[in-house]
């Protein structure tokens, strides 16, 4: 089992997702979120077409950068590693998350960090970074709002973007009256603004006092050697400047070629993922301090990582590494938001997640999670690179089978419709006998109740029940007259 | 024009009169419809369930059947969408199917699309005295383009009046096997497409897809809903064998 397995819910997938639906608490957050979700990117993209700009065109654009960057991405890799080292940044390279950890761990061991802040890393989640430097003596201080939130709960995030997006605002006073302890001025439950401006009094202290920072990147940009980062809140700048050590920890499927491709991707990044023309921050972090320079930190380490990125290169994964982590699948997926994130069990939920799960961490190792879709492509529609997620899903579901993960009386079942489907006067009498008999299961109201054969059609719903005829019954009774 | 008419099994099992329904308007539209007799299935439950294999059995055995039509018409977005862009999929390395099957699916309509896009018609025998609310379903919508088609269509219709409901173009959470294999999370994802349905307030539910409409009226009844009808846009435009 691969390292990533060993952390991977994805098993469960059936059973969270009971609890899931079930949850009022959770249903309430989830039934807040989407519409705000959905409203923002269409209006961004709205608005975007009143400047004259054509939203689809951009796609197809930002699809064909990610595209070339794929093609040679080793290239465009050894291009970054050469002109960030050039700028005096370090870059070391790590084959999964666990050594992602290490290095990271042996960082901070080196230079004495006893606290290191945190800002939008999903690639942290992934080699379960936290956990690893707590067991190394050294703090980790969430600073993303959300991402904060749920450390200080003790859980995961449960969208990349939103990561505290499952809990209600309730659930969030009474965590911080618990943790941050009662407020000297009351506050109701409602002022998001005390509460904001009481987790940022907090987060201070750690800013002011961490020696390392540790952050992800949107994007990695090859011709200058720079991280960008795309963020909301402002913590990021202080998490990159203040400490004397910044790490950089991302996947190797991050890179840009140019800045100019940088400058298109963020017409299509913050629109399809908050609906914002352009986030409040955008920050180009190149090299290190120079002597001149008053801010920024003294050593700047990129640790690059793989954890199952380059395998898909060339196979019939590959339109995945597109993925700029936007969110908008997972905010357009009506299985998410029936869920929320924590139900897919590992780092990424909603339709990326149901591709990406079974990829790193083992097809085998996540089951349920291609299934987990209608099909519906709401997702598909409106990835700003154009991945085709259920697609993607559909050739895993082809490949359980291949591989013999998919169970023997499935199997037998469809070689024996398929079998039955091609002796048509067969295939009738068994159709009308079937029409019999769920006319039959049907009560006065002419609906089924309880199916047996598909107990999981009449958890939630009735059947209407068939007239009990077939079409090709009747019709070849029509043609006899 | 001789057209083929594709059933589908849903519409075969579970509601004969659909058929019958878009017999009669292929019928006033003065096509000459023959019911191929050897249909089964396009074999989308296969695909869906990633047996290739199985799938491509049934594409070769409907492409068979349906190629030397002018048209093959079905009352379904989904099964459309199986005939129209994935059987050319399926079958694009195969020298002896490949052309055949682009063929077949070159001349394949979902219902509405070929009665307003192909036939171009201005008038429906039916007629209806109330007010409807469309569902788009998936595949019609995002993959076949169908969505003002089935409206104009229904525009025709004397007496009935169009309600739009919020969210009319998200998924009804049937997905085939989905609705059985999750049915607590397809459950949960219907039951937001009833509260839209309820807003709109409409006498009545339409949709292109027997699947998507199984899954809205056994919800809608399950909670109690007894009035809203749920029909099938064929049935809605016919009329009369409808009912």
């Amino acid at each position: 089992m691969s390292a990533a397995a060993k952390h991977s819910q994805a098993m469960f997938f059936r059973a969270r997702a009971g609890e899931k639906v079930t949850n009022p608490v959770l249903q309430r957050a989830l039934k807040k979120a989407k519409p705000l979700f959905v409203g923002k990117r269409a209006k961004g993209v709205a608005a975007l077409a009143e400047d004259g700009l054509d939203f689809e065109a951009l796609r197809s654009t930002a699809e064909n950068i990610r595209n070339r960057v794929l093609a040679d991405l080793d290239v465009w890799l050894e291009i970054f590693e050469e002109r960030a080292t050039a700028r005096g940044a370090e870059v070391l390279w790590a084959r999964d998350g666990e050594e992602a950890s290490r290095l990271v761990v042996e960082i901070a061991q080196r230079h004495g960090v006893t606290k290191a802040t945190k800002s939008k890393s999903m690639l942290s989640e992934e080699a379960h970074l936290n956990a690893a430097l707590e067991a190394a003596g050294v703090r980790p201080v969430e600073t993303d709002l959300g991402e904060y939130i749920v450390q200080l709960a003790g859980e995961a995030p449960s969208h990349i973007i939103a990561p505290a997006v499952h809990k209600t605002i309730e659930e969030i006073e009474a965590l911080f009256a618990k943790e941050h302890g009662r407020p000297a001025v009351p506050r109701t439950s409602d002022d998001i603004p005390a509460m904001t401006r009481e987790a940022r009094e907090v987060l201070r202290q750690h800013f002011l006092t961490a020696e390392m920072g540790i952050t992800g990147a949107n994007f990695l940009i090859a011709e200058t050697g720079t991280a960008a980062l795309v963020t909301n809140e402002g913590n990021g700048r202080m998490v990159t400047t203040l400490p004397r050590i910044h790490v950089v920890v991302t996947g190797i499927e991050k890179i840009l070629p140019t800045l100019e491709d940088f400058a298109t991707l963020m017409r299509v990044l913050p629109r399809s993922a908050t609906g914002q023309s352009i986030s409040n921050y955008v920050s180009l972090l190149t090299g290190t301090r120079a002597p001149a320079e008053t801010e920024g930190p003294e050593k700047t380490i990129f640790i690059l990582v793989d954890n199952g990125r380059a395998k898909l290169l060339g196979s019939a994964y590959q339109d995945m590494l597109r993925c700029i982590r936007c969110g908008a699948c997972m905010n357009h997926c009506p299985v998410y938001f029936s869920l929320g994130g924590h139900a897919y069990g590992w780092v990424y939920p909603g339709p990326m997640g149901s591709v990406l799960t079974p990829l790193y961490t083992g097809i085998e190792n996540a089951l349920d999670l291609p299934h987990a879709s209608t099909g519906c492509n709401q997702c598909g529609s409106v990835c700003p690179v154009r991945i085709p997620l259920p697609k993607l899903m559909h050739r895993l579901r082809e490949d359980q089978l291949e591989l013999g993960l998919r169970p023997q009386r499935e199997r037998w079942a469809f070689r024996l419709w398929g079998w039955l489907a091609r002796q048509p006067r067969l295939y009738r009498w068994l159709v009308r006998r079937a029409a019999g008999y769920l006319r039959w299961l049907a009560d006065d109201s002419g609906r089924i109740r309880i199916l047996g054969l598909a107990p999981g059609w009449t958890v939630g719903r009735d059947l209407p029940a068939p007239a009990g005829k077939t079409f090709h019954e009747l019709y070849a009774a029509r043609k006899r007259h | 024009m001789r057209v083929a008419l594709y059933v589908t099994c849903l519409v075969d099992l579970m509601r004969p009169s659909i058929g019958f329904a878009t017999l009669r308007l292929l019928e006033t539209a003065g096509c000459d419809v023959v019911v191929p007799s050897g249909q089964t299935c396009c074999g989308q439950p296969a695909w869906s369930a990633g047996n290739r294999a199985v799938a491509i059995d049934l594409a070769k055995k409907a492409i068979a059947e349906l190629e030397g039509f002018e048209a093959v018409v079905i009352p379904s977005g989904s099964c459309a969408d199986q005939i129209r862009t994935v059987y050319p999929q399926l079958l694009a390395d195969d020298p002896a199917w490949a052309d055949r099957a682009r063929q077949v699916a070159e001349r394949a309509w979902e219902l509405t699309q070929f009665l307003a896009d192909v036939l171009k018609v201005d008038a429906v025998p039916g007629t209806f005295a109330g007010s409807v609310t469309y569902h788009d379903s998936c595949k019609g919508l995002r993959s076949l383009g169908i969505k003002q088609q089935p409206r104009r269509l229904l525009q025709q219709v004397r007496g009935l009046s169009l309600a739009e409901m919020s969210e009319c173009e998200e998924c009804c959470g049937f997905g085939g096997a989905f609705s059985v294999k999750f049915g607590d999370v397809s459950t949960r994802i219907v039951d937001r497409k009833c509260e839209s349905i309820a807003a709109a307030q409409a006498d009545a539910v339409v949709g292109g897809d027997l699947g998507c409409l199984l899954n809205i009226e056994g919800r809608l009844r399950r909670r109690g809903d007894e009035t809203t009808r749920v029909l099938h846009v064929a049935e809605v435009l016919a009329g009369g064998s409808g009912e």
